[in-house]
């Protein structure tokens, strides 16, 4: 299936973002209407509470002096007028005392001194002829002689001070709503495309190519770990598939030859006459042969999972004392191959180690010195610290290798002519040398000291 | 020695049959995992012989019920799985010896024997040896043919002990270094037959009778 260009909306991201930017909005609303809250209804309350004073004051002027007392009081307001207040008092017939407005705007309750909240318009004209409508809130009480006081206070400045908040209110929460959705797209569009990244990665793997990898562009963010991960996991996958494929093509390969020959030999054996002696050497020697056929299939499979790195219970271990095991063990054998034997081996070389592998890996560096030197010559099998490593080496005065073919006996089943005739799976090198990079090691073969013979080094590194 | 031998290859199983019946022991054999836990509980056999892949009940499990419900009858793992640590494993459910296939047939006799003579010898503890006029003390560590004191190296005296508790069977190459070297690789060199030439120098070559023998084409053996 090919994403379409808005394929990312049917991503969990893009959900997950949308989800976001209403929550967003709410959160937004919320706080506006909040904010509104506070300064609207702050100025609200702060003009009533004036309002409630205002109106306390001239109440107690009416209740010391009456009518005329309070007329004084409204006077002299009316002369240091508080610019926001707006006073009428009417007498009982309806003529004003004092007052702004030509007639009282609105009617009083019929009972006495309660006072009613009023709220009003005043449309007054202005310079240029145009009407100037004015809010106010008031109280308006009638008084004990059936007059009327109305106190109001002038709301304009209040309500366009509100209007602008309420604007900015409507103007912010859309803009506030569209910019999170904005976000919440590109950001959605741009996991969209890391995760595509890894899909299509995952895709090359499922279809065959182990060697794809997926882009880490270097942000560090959870989508390049991840990538990071992705990529150890398919290195891995990929080194394990390539041991197993090369253990099936040695399979395949270096099991054939011998099983056709075999074959052969016994096709051959068939078509001459038979007797019981032919017949029993012919089985003896078939025997042996499927033996060393299977021998070497077990070194095989042995020698993949030591390169798989499946093997290997590696603990601490005492590498001098291995070694010296391994010495006392071929000692008796060197000396019976006419060998001269000397070991070397430094106490208390620790390593962190399979002992299983690294007893398996020093004889086949043993067998193979005992096996191509020639009697007369000596071997010397020596251990000890070097450059903050651990080395074991063993060195023969014997014929040696030629420099041209060093690296390459190391290889499987290369086994130089004259190799031929003795006995060997053509393995055993391979083997050390898994042996060695399985410890973090190395093999290491080199012309011996006096440009002759051969020196062998496995080198590992140090249990700190 | 009775064997049951636990293997569900029929053609397997009649090899190994075939192998020990010769070397003059019973066999008998079962072809699933859960009858040769049954078999195996139910009469008194001298060994077992199973198989690690078994159908019904693999034979790591089989061997790991029959000694937790009390089994004490030597068990050998054949398995084509060879790895040390497959050997470990084997072991560790309470197998006593463990034979990677394909073996040779002198092999398997040699280690269902050693198996059978582990059992009888385990129960008094010995603290002498006599093979013939070849005796060894385990708690003085000498050793002495007739009236002559044999000096042996420590190795050595490992290697005759083993030789001499199994005195009377054939013990292999392969044996002989996992048991008294505690190494399981396969020398391709004759590593062992040096060690036991050398040995052979010091008991038998001043004296008459050879008590030490070469099996040919298996391994060793120790006998008067």
């Amino acid at each position: 299936m090919k994403p379409g260009p808005f394929a990312f909306v049917k991503t969990t991201t893009f959900r997950l973002a949308l989800v976001y930017s209403i929550l967003f909005a709410l959160f937004s609303a919320g706080l506006l209407a909040y904010l509104f809250q506070a300064t609207v209804g702050a100025m609200r309350v702060d003009a009533k509470t004036r309002l409630e004073s205002e109106f306390q004051t001239l109440a107690v002027a009416w209740n010391t002096g009456g009518p005329t007392r309070l007329e004084q009081s409204l006077l002299e307001r009316s002369l240091v007028r508080v610019r926001d207040f707006t006073y009428q008092f009417e007498a009982a017939d309806g003529q004003i005392i004092v007052g702004d407005m030509p007639r009282m705007p609105v009617e009083p309750l019929s009972e006495y001194s309660v006072p009613r909240p009023v709220t009003f318009e005043v449309e007054r004209p202005i310079s240029d002829g145009s009407p100037l409508i004015t809010t106010i809130e008031g109280r308006i009480v009638r008084l004990g002689d059936d007059s009327v006081l109305l106190v109001g206070i002038k709301m304009d400045e209040r309500i366009r001070q509100v209007s602008r908040v309420t604007r900015a209110v409507a103007t912010a929460a859309p803009i506030g709503f569209i910019l999170a959705l904005l976000g919440g797209f590109f950001s959605a569009r741009y996991a969209a495309r890391r995760a595509e990244a890894l899909t299509r990665t995952a895709e090359a793997v499922e279809a065959g190519d182990l060697s794809t990898r997926a882009p880490v562009i270097g942000s560090g963010d959870e989508f390049d770990r991840l990538a990071e991960r992705l990529n150890a996991m398919l290195a891995k996958v990929e080194t394990l598939m390539a041991a197993t494929k090369q253990a099936g093509d040695s399979i395949a390969h270096d099991l054939r030859s011998p099983l056709s020959r075999l074959r052969n030999r016994l096709e051959a054996k068939l078509r001459g006459p038979i007797d019981e002696v032919t017949a029993r050497d012919t089985l003896g020697e078939t025997v042996e042969e499927v033996d060393r056929v299977l021998a070497t299939f077990n070194a095989i499979l042995r020698l993949s999972r030591v390169n798989e790195g499946a093997e290997g219970k590696m603990m601490r271990l005492d590498l001098s004392e291995l070694a010296e095991e391994m010495a006392e063990l071929f000692e008796p054998a060197c000396e019976e191959a006419g060998l001269t034997f000397t070991s070397d081996i430094e106490r208390g070389l620790e390593i962190r180690g399979d002992r299983a592998l690294l007893a398996q890996a020093i004889a086949n560096l043993l067998d193979n010195a005992v096996k191509y030197t020639p009697p007369g010559e000596s071997i010397t099998f020596r251990a000890f610290r070097h450059d903050g490593r651990v080395a074991i080496t063993v060195e023969d005065t014997g014929p040696g290798i030629p420099e041209k073919d060093l690296e390459r006996v190391k290889t499987r089943f290369v086994r130089l002519d004259d190799a031929r005739t003795q006995a060997g799976s053509g393995l055993g090198l391979a083997m050390v040398e898994a042996v060695a990079q399985l410890h973090g090691g190395e093999l290491i073969l080199a012309t011996g000291k006096e440009g002759r013979g051969l020196r062998t080094t496995v080198s590992f590194p140090r249990d700190k | 020695m009775r064997v049951l031998v636990i293997e569900d290859d029929r053609e397997h199983a009649e090899f190994i049959e075939k192998v020990l019946g010769e070397a003059g022991h019973d066999v008998e054999t079962i072809e699933d995992g859960v009858g040769g836990l049954t078999r195996a509980r139910e009469d008194q056999f001298d060994a077992l012989v199973v198989d690690r892949m078994l159908p019904e009940k693999p034979g790591l499990q089989l061997v790991e019920e029959f000694r937790n419900g009390g089994g004490t009858t030597p068990a050998l793992f054949l398995s084509a799985l060879s790895d040390v640590d497959n050997r470990v494993e084997g072991l560790k459910v309470g197998a006593d010896d463990y034979l990677a296939k394909p073996f040779a047939p002198e092999e398997l006799v040699a280690r269902v024997e050693a198996l059978g003579r582990r059992q009888t010898n385990s129960e008094p503890p010995v603290t002498k040896l006599k093979v013939g006029d070849l005796e060894m003390d385990l708690l003085s560590r000498k050793v002495t043919r007739g009236d002559t004191r044999i000096d042996l190296q420590p190795r050595e005296f490992k290697l005759l002990e083993y030789l001499m508790r199994h005195a009377g069977q054939t013990v292999t190459r392969t044996m002989l270094l996992e048991k008294v070297w505690n190494y399981h690789f396969d020398p391709q060199t004759n590593v062992i037959d040096v060690h036991i030439s050398r040995l052979r120098a010091k008991i038998d070559k001043e004296f008459e009778s050879q008590l030490l023998q070469t099996v040919r084409g298996a391994g060793y053996c120790l006998q008067a």
